[in-house]
């Protein structure tokens, strides 16, 4: 038991210390507005988070500091000009969800993802609008000059004015922890490496979407589709911190590999039918039902497997 | 609160309709995010309901469950046409905007499941005042969360313009409205069960919920 | 490709998660597997039956008594219930008096009336739906739907009924908080 929770909070500082890296890189494009709307969010879900638990009749315990990588990634996800009243109350909106269904033991969906798809709902031009890269704007500034992302560039033409390398180095507009490429694979190889997150959630999401994007091209050209199709919509950073996220995610791998799969072909079709942005933030709310499917099939096993190995003890008594 | 006392009051606190019954809540989720259109489903809900189980009650209790619940479902439908009429003067705006719900509010469950199960048990005075509580429970409710909802996702109240700085249009949407509505219930809960608790460590003669 | 595209448009037109039609009737269903099968079974025959008794209605109706429709309706899924009872009695007498109680729930509730006028509306307004076999798969559709919103609703059942989740949201609350959203994400989709 004491090995299970120490390995919980070395996953979470595990996790933590990659999305400090995509602040730095935040802070590197859009100054440090950026990351004070992370502060904002970790402060707001925090609070959030000690009055539920109060509410509850829970103590707040060291576990429960996964409330502020919930509210770092869902800031991530943000413009890094988003009004910081509006990015608090969806931090307060996904730990109330959260913790309605029993907390950090019992989480049914990602709360950054519940969080991220209250605000498209709610404030869906404030979420979908963003400044350039380099355009620092001051922590306490209203935005100069705002431009939708090249996500939604890529979604309604099919092409991308950014250079390779300004691609994996995420200087493209758009949220401001999902668009550095490189830092995000960096993240997930070392996330997955320390079993931090799910191999075969994480598989499942990039063989899906890269046979679909082969498959139903976006562009003219294969490997800009494919090319494209990964540095855009979120794909790659809802791969690591959503849909592989071992709290939601089926535990063994070929469950959560078809979870992963089925997530990021339904969001693919969307993108290409819809035009929809960052769409696999949304499938990974709607297909929650699944990975719950799956893990009542996984528990169902476990109790057949130990009821036959119990049964197998007696014989051998 | 005497034991006599709670089955009357019942409907209004203890067993609302909507927050403890889950009953009739299309119409809170779907139509409750402004007043004035709680206000026109309110007024439907209780004349359609009141009228057709007081009409109801003189139909013969011999007759086969099933045959009651559709005769009980037609005089609601009948009733229907001259409440909505009466609705067109008083809301003319707002009867095209709540839609179907106007008419599905008229076959609601109040008529075709707790007439049997509840009211035509009791005493004719028991079950006026009964079903009067139940329908007060349903409309306040409606207010409550219509109010909350405008507010919160307009920024008016009654149509007015009140003066709010953040507008969360989502809670004017039915998903708003679930979430809001399983907001209300749980709170609903947590101070009944708070309640219950504290009757029973200070030795209360009833239950309040 | 198509699948996806139909699937999206089965959750998109749900009547439960857009409508918030038979949420009640819903919470019964996903409690058990047999609740499930029996109310999925009798409210997918109410709605397609009960839609091509609807669509017969609508072209008998002048244009003058549309408010006659709810008495119509009610008229049909009263002859429908009376109809389905026969035929379980007669059908299998010994588990009448367990199959009724999945009639008595499904009948008049919102999802069967609900569908009917969503129906009956979606044609007036776009006449190219107004033929019989429309009206049948739309009320197919819509009983789809609900078997669907069950299997979501299902999934969640225990853990949301767990003791995990706080007294006062365990059960309906949490089911309410959780279908809505569910009912977020699609509506993020239109």
């Amino acid at each position: 038991m004491q090995n299970k929770v120490k390995s919980q909070r070395f996953i979470w500082i595990d996790i933590m210390l990659t999305l400090i890296a995509l602040i730095v890189m935040g802070y590197f494009y859009y100054g440090v507005r950026a990351v004070f709307l992370c502060g904002v969010c970790a402060a707001a879900s925090l609070a959030a988070e000690i009055v539920s638990l109060r509410l509850m009749k829970r103590r707040f315990t060291a576990d429960d500091l996964t409330c502020i990588s919930d509210a770092l990634i869902l800031s991530l996800m943000l413009p890094a000009v988003m009004d910081y009243t509006i990015a608090a109350i969806a931090c307060v909106f996904a730990v109330t969800v959260k913790n309605i269904f029993g907390g950090r033991k019992n989480i049914i969906f990602s709360p950054a993802a519940a969080g991220y798809v209250f605000l498209l709902t709610s404030w869906k031009s404030s979420v979908l609008m963003f400044t350039e890269p380099h355009v620092h704007t001051g922590a306490f500034e209203k935005a100069a000059e705002l431009v939708s992302s090249a996500s939604h560039s890529f979604n309604t033409t099919g092409r991308m004015n950014y250079t390779d390398f300004e691609i994996l180095m995420g200087n493209v507009s758009g949220p401001t922890g999902a668009v550095s490429i490189l830092l995000l694979a960096v993240a997930a190889i070392v996330l997955i490496f320390r079993r931090d997150i799910s191999f075969g959630a994480f598989l499942g999401t990039l063989m899906g979407t890269a046979m679909l994007s082969v498959t139903v091209p976006m562009c003219s050209s294969l490997s800009d589709s494919v090319k494209y199709t990964f540095s855009t919509n979120m794909v790659l950073f809802a791969a690591v911190y959503i849909v592989s996220d071992k709290r939601i995610a089926p535990e063994r791998n070929y469950f959560s590999f078809f979870y992963g799969m089925f997530i990021s072909l339904f969001s693919y079709i969307l993108i290409i039918t819809t035009a929809a942005e960052n769409a696999i933030v949304i499938a990974s709310i709607l297909f929650t039902p699944v990975s719950l499917g799956f893990k009542n099939l996984e528990r169902y096993i476990s109790r057949l497997e130990a009821e036959e190995s119990a049964v197998k003890g007696e014989v051998e008594q | 609160m005497t034991n006599k006392k709670r089955p009357l009051l019942e409907g209004l606190i203890s067993g609302n309709t909507v927050l403890s019954g889950l009953m009739v809540i299309s119409p809170v989720i779907v139509c409750g995010n402004t007043v004035m259109n709680a206000l026109a489903l309110m007024y439907a809900f209780s004349a359609i309901t009141f009228i057709t189980v007081m009409i109801g009650s003189f139909i013969p209790k011999r007759l086969p469950y099933g045959m009651k619940i559709v005769i009980y479902a037609v005089i609601a439908s009948i009733i229907y046409i001259p409440v909505k009429a009466a609705a067109e003067e008083f809301f003319p705006d707002i009867i095209p905007r709540i839609g179907i719900y106007f008419m599905l509010v008229a076959v609601n469950s109040l008529i075709t499941v707790q007439t049997e199960a509840k009211f035509y048990r009791m005493t004719r005075g028991k079950m006026t005042a009964s079903l009067i509580l139940h329908i007060l429970g349903f409309d306040a409710v409606m207010l409550i969360i219509a109010a909350v909802r405008e507010l919160l996702a307009y920024g008016t109240f009654c149509g007015r313009i009140v003066d709010a700085d953040i507008l969360i249009s989502g809670l004017g949407a039915p998903f708003g409205g679930f979430i809001l509505l399983g907001i209300f219930c749980g709170i609903y809960r947590g101070i009944g069960n708070a309640m219950r608790h504290d009757d029973d460590v200070s030795g209360g003669d009833g239950e309040c919920f | 490709m198509f699948l996806i595209s139909e699937f999206v448009v089965l959750l998109t037109t749900n009547l439960i998660l857009t409508k918030a039609l038979g949420t009640s009737t819903l919470f019964i269903a996903a409690g058990s597997r047999k609740n499930l099968l029996w109310i999925a079974i009798t409210i997918t025959a109410f709605t397609t039956v009960g839609s091509a008794g609807a669509y017969l209605i609508n072209g008998l109706l002048p244009e003058n008594f549309t408010d006659l429709r709810l008495l119509l309706y009610v008229l049909i899924i009263g002859v429908l219930y009376f109809a389905l009872l026969s035929v379980l009695y007669f059908t299998d007498g010994k588990s009448f008096g367990t199959t009724r109680k999945y009639v008595h729930v499904s009948a008049f509730n919102c999802a069967v009336m609900g569908t009917l006028f969503t129906i009956s509306e979606n044609a007036d307004a776009d006449t190219s739906l107004n033929n019989i076999v429309s009206f049948i798969i739309r009320g197919a559709e819509a009983g789809t739907g609900f078997i669907l919103s069950a299997f979501i609703l299902m999934a969640a059942f225990k853990i949301l009924n767990s003791k995990e989740v706080p007294a006062a949201f365990r059960g309906f609350p949490a089911m309410l908080v959780y279908l809505g959203i569910i009912s977020m994400a699609m509506y993020a989709l239109v």
